[in-house]
């Protein structure tokens, strides 16, 4: 039995431990968000959050995420209440076919919650597993900046009382 | 098409197996919902609209979305006449129904970019029509002067007062439907030509859009095909003893092509699949390896005395060659490609007695139901077709040969069954672009005037291994299996043999005014099958044409604009967009140091794209910067959407030029994955500026067109960086 942490919930799966996360998640969880595209760790369309890190999950035995905590695409944002990037996403009309950008998502997004001002080159190596077919790498990059921005001016207008108790 | 059969209807609903488990995605336009389903009281004015009594408008879509915007763009069409927001509509995939039979290609299929051209007046006419109908229902039911009524965003507009729709709906069920409501004229227009977010961005944004392979159904089993390493080949034995000991298998069956390995996940099949001992059979293909292939096509390209298949031949032909001041011939190849659909290819089938539901993003809802009729036995009835988004098409998605296997499998196993190719199988059982060697001719006056242009290819041709299976799925029911069977290798000597395949010309002798053309094509066919990819012929032809164009420029010692000017004047479509993409580009002014320039103007699929692609040579590495281009489509419905094909384009036909070559060893195709068959990725992405010729004539293709001038436009810039003349995909520095 391996246990872990599905988009914050707890869980637990019974299957053969070499099974990759990726189809353990589709297949037994039903979560569809996340894609299949290569099975050698080659294009990132089945790329996910583990301990907040991107990690290519066709290649990665679920016995290894025992105790981990992963993220999908469903739990990046929902249609309802939107991660920033993925609204961003949706006013930059990035998707074409769409196939990829679950696992573009999971990149940038990762890319964001360590480094929230990336440069061009921050982008184009953080990205470089992400394999889009249709051609939406400019819209995607667009996007990345687009969202970043959106965080940070968000940040910057949180209002957090404590920091007003330790100043005053 | 706007007469409601009640035949019809019943069609629809006959056929559907109720989608069970099917997870149903939250997406904006419910795409994810399929099939057609009468609602009480809804006015249903024709195929494609209903309008609900709670003004739900629901559009039946009759084109695949596969990325190229076309949900976008044919709801838009229904919105501009139905006076409705797009994003207001419920956009459903559309069953499998002649009502939905592309108007140019003459069954239900999308490709050949020629939706919103074929679709542009019969669906805005069905629109018209409904949204007439409605305006005369209200007129009745409010007792009201129907030149009274206003329809404005879904809402009867009556001096002020508003009702929407589905008021209506009832009444205007029972009235006669107007057949030719005025259409709204181009100063009208206020969805057509408006810049908006794609309708499908938010379900593909937030992983809730369904393809193909996230299709869930009860008790579903997952299968694993182990096909013929050299296609075609057949099984002469195989040993499954360790296969059928793994944990979960259930079943490991022979099918036409190959084995099933059939398990409980699709892990467990992967797994089982490897343990498989299979013998094949040899074939002709099995004795070809790429190198005596290529060899082969310099001692076909050598041997004038195969004349080959006219593919054009006005004026004199090429037979005033030698006449002209300057004569021109250059050899040039492009090898075989792989389609590789981010989405490798799936089926699922559920299966219910005599009856299955297939599960599938298709390019062709059509061929895919006419696959399971005739490779699983059902009758045409009993077959309920969900098609769903596609994860990429380009042409691959066209052909029924994954749907094929599935029903195969659920048939033989009675149970339901999700196929799921490896990358291995999608990319080592394509059907693949065509490689092609062709001699380039041509005779040039002093002048820069192109006097005479000759051509000869020698490869296989694009068609006849996809028509030979779709004669299996679209044969007439009344024919009997066995000549469809007979029939079915029909398409492949007609065009290896008796008339040249339209593709294999595809766009290389139509562009410029020349007197005096001939093209033929030698049919050198090892069998590894060829298919539909990207702007099919032109991917290809556009590189030979468009090199060669520049090579002419050079020898008369003409800017390259100036004499492809020169020589387009019955072509005012591409010398607009040339000219466009030239001013654009800053052509002809500096450039940083070590960048370069190079020009490719191509038509295709009704439109005419011109290309500069800024490039420097960095450690003997082609680096392309920036791709300015220019379309004339006619007249554009989204122009975000216009732009983002052409640059897709630019980026497909990119990694082809620069990587793109599938290769063969003993008739075995040795590319397999992303590793051997790279992709271009975003760091090696051009920025590509994007400008649309402002045009009022009919909209034309925007899927393919901007794939073609890509390759040419780099080798272009190549000369000029290096001196070298690249005339063989991919390009490679010396």
């Amino acid at each position: 039995m391996i246990r872990f942490q599905l988009n914050n919930n707890p869980v637990d799966v019974d299957v053969d431990p070499d099974t990759p996360l990726l189809w353990v998640v589709r297949d037994h969880f039903k979560l569809k968000g996340s894609k299949f595209g290569c099975g050698m760790g080659l294009c990132g369309a089945c790329t996910m959050h583990m301990n907040g890190a991107a990690v290519r999950t066709c290649t990665l035995p679920v016995a290894a995420v025992q105790g981990a905590s992963i993220t999908t695409i469903e739990g990046l944002g929902t249609p309802d209440k939107l991660h920033p990037l993925q609204q961003a996403w949706v006013e930059h009309s990035v998707p074409q076919c769409g196939y990829c950008q679950s696992g573009q998502l999971m990149s940038a997004s990762a890319l964001l919650a360590t480094n929230p001002n990336p440069s061009d080159a921050d982008i184009d190596t953080a990205m470089n597993g992400n394999i889009c077919r249709c051609g939406t790498y400019g819209k995607i990059k667009l996007a990345i900046k687009a969202g970043a921005q959106a965080i940070n001016s968000a940040t910057v207008q949180t209002f957090d009382p404590r920091a007003v108790e330790t100043q005053s | 098409m706007n007469k409601v059969s009640l035949t019809r209807r019943k069609f629809l609903l006959s056929t559907g197996i109720a989608a069970t488990g099917l997870i149903v995605g939250c997406s904006v336009t419910r795409a994810n919902e399929i099939g057609y389903s009468t609602v009480a009281g809804a006015f249903e004015p024709n195929s494609f609209i209903q309008i609900t009594s709670d003004s739900e408008v629901i559009f039946y879509l009759p084109n695949n979305e596969m990325g190229q915007g076309i949900l976008d763009g044919l709801t838009t069409l229904i919105a501009e006449e139905l006076r409705v927001e797009p994003g207001a509509i419920d956009v459903r995939h559309a069953q499998r129904h002649e009502d939905y039979t592309n108007p140019e290609m003459g069954m239900q299929a999308t490709g050949g970019s020629n939706a919103v051209r074929g679709q542009f007046l019969p669906l805005r006419q069905a629109a018209a029509n409904a949204a007439a109908a409605v305006r005369n229902a209200a007129a009745q039911q409010l007792n009201v002067a129907a030149d009274k009524i206003v329809l404005v965003n879904g809402m009867v507009d009556v001096d002020g007062k508003r009702y929407p729709y589905g008021q209506f709906a009832s009444l205007a069920a029972t009235l006669p439907v107007p057949e030719n409501a005025t259409l709204r004229s181009a100063e009208q227009f206020d969805q057509i030509g408006r810049e908006r977010p794609r309708l499908d961005a938010l379900a593909k944004s937030t992983g809730t859009a369904l393809f193909g392979i996230d299709a869930e159904v009860d008790d579903l089993l997952r299968a694993v095909v182990v096909r013929s390493p050299v296609i075609g080949a057949s099984l002469i034995s195989f040993d499954a003893t360790e296969a059928r000991k793994q944990s979960g298998v259930v079943a490991v069956l022979e099918i036409r092509n190959g084995v099933a390995v059939v398990a409980e996940s699709y892990w467990q099949a992967r797994k089982a699949a490897a343990l498989v001992d299979i013998q094949w059979s040899k074939t002709e293909l099995s004795s070809w390896s790429s190198d005596t292939l290529y060899e082969k096509f310099v001692e076909t390209l050598n041997d004038t005395s195969q004349k080959g298949l006219e593919c054009c031949n006005e004026g004199e032909g090429g037979s005033l060659l030698e006449n002209s001041a300057i004569v021109a011939v250059a050899d040039y190849y492009a090898p075989y490609l792989a389609h590789a659909t981010m989405e490798p290819m799936n089926c699922t089938v559920q299966i219910d007695g005599d009856r299955c539901a297939i599960y599938v993003g298709t390019q062709s809802v059509q061929v895919s139901a006419g696959a399971a009729v005739y490779y699983g036995d059902f009758d045409a009835d009993k077959v309920a077709m969900h098609p769903a988004f596609l994860g990429g098409g380009f042409g691959r998605r066209v052909i029924g040969d994954d749907v094929a296997e599935a029903v195969v499998i659920a048939k033989q196993t009675g149970r339901n069954i999700q196929v799921v190719w490896s990358r291995e199988d999608d990319m080592t059982a394509d059907f693949y672009r065509p490689a092609a060697l062709v001699r380039m001719q041509a005779g040039v006056s002093e002048q820069g005037v192109i006097e005479t242009w000759a051509v000869r290819r020698v490869g296989p041709n694009t068609m006849n291994y996809v028509l030979d299976e779709w004669v299996d799925a679209l044969a007439p029911d009344f024919l009997n299996k066995r000549f469809v069977n007979w029939l079915s290798k029909f398409p492949h000597s007609l065009f290896n043999r008796f008339v040249a395949d339209p593709s294999s010309g595809d766009g290389i002798y139509t562009d410029y005014d020349t007197a005096n053309k001939a093209v033929y094509h030698v049919t050198q066919d090892p069998g590894l099958r060829t298919g539909f990819w990207r702007s099919v012929g032109n991917s290809s032809n556009a590189f030979f044409k468009e090199s060669f164009i520049d090579e002419l420029a050079h020898r008369v010692g003409m800017d390259e604009v100036q004499f492809r000017l020169a020589n387009m004047q019955k072509n005012p479509r591409l010398k607009k967009a040339t000219e466009l993409a030239a001013a654009k580009a800053n052509w002809g002014q500096p450039l940083p140091a070590g960048h370069f320039h190079g020009l490719a103007t191509h038509s295709s699929f009704g439109s005419a794209v011109a290309q500069i692609a800024e490039v420097s040579i960095e450690n003997n590495t082609i680096v392309v910067h920036r791709v300015t281009a220019a379309i004339d489509c006619g007249m554009v419905v989204n122009p975000g959407i216009v732009r983002d094909q052409v640059e897709g384009g630019i980026i497909y036909g990119l990694t082809a030029a620069l990587y793109g070559e599938v290769t063969l060893r003993d008739g075995v195709v040795q590319e397999t994955n992303f590793h051997t068959y790279p992709m271009l990725r975003m760091a090696q992405a051009p920025t590509v500026d994007v400008h649309i010729v402002d045009s009022q004539e009919h909209p034309e293709g925007v899927g393919e067109p901007g794939l073609p001038p890509i390759a040419p436009a780099v080798a272009n810039a190549i000369f000029k960086a290096t001196g070298q003349r690249l005339r063989t995909l991919p390009l490679k520095l010396s």
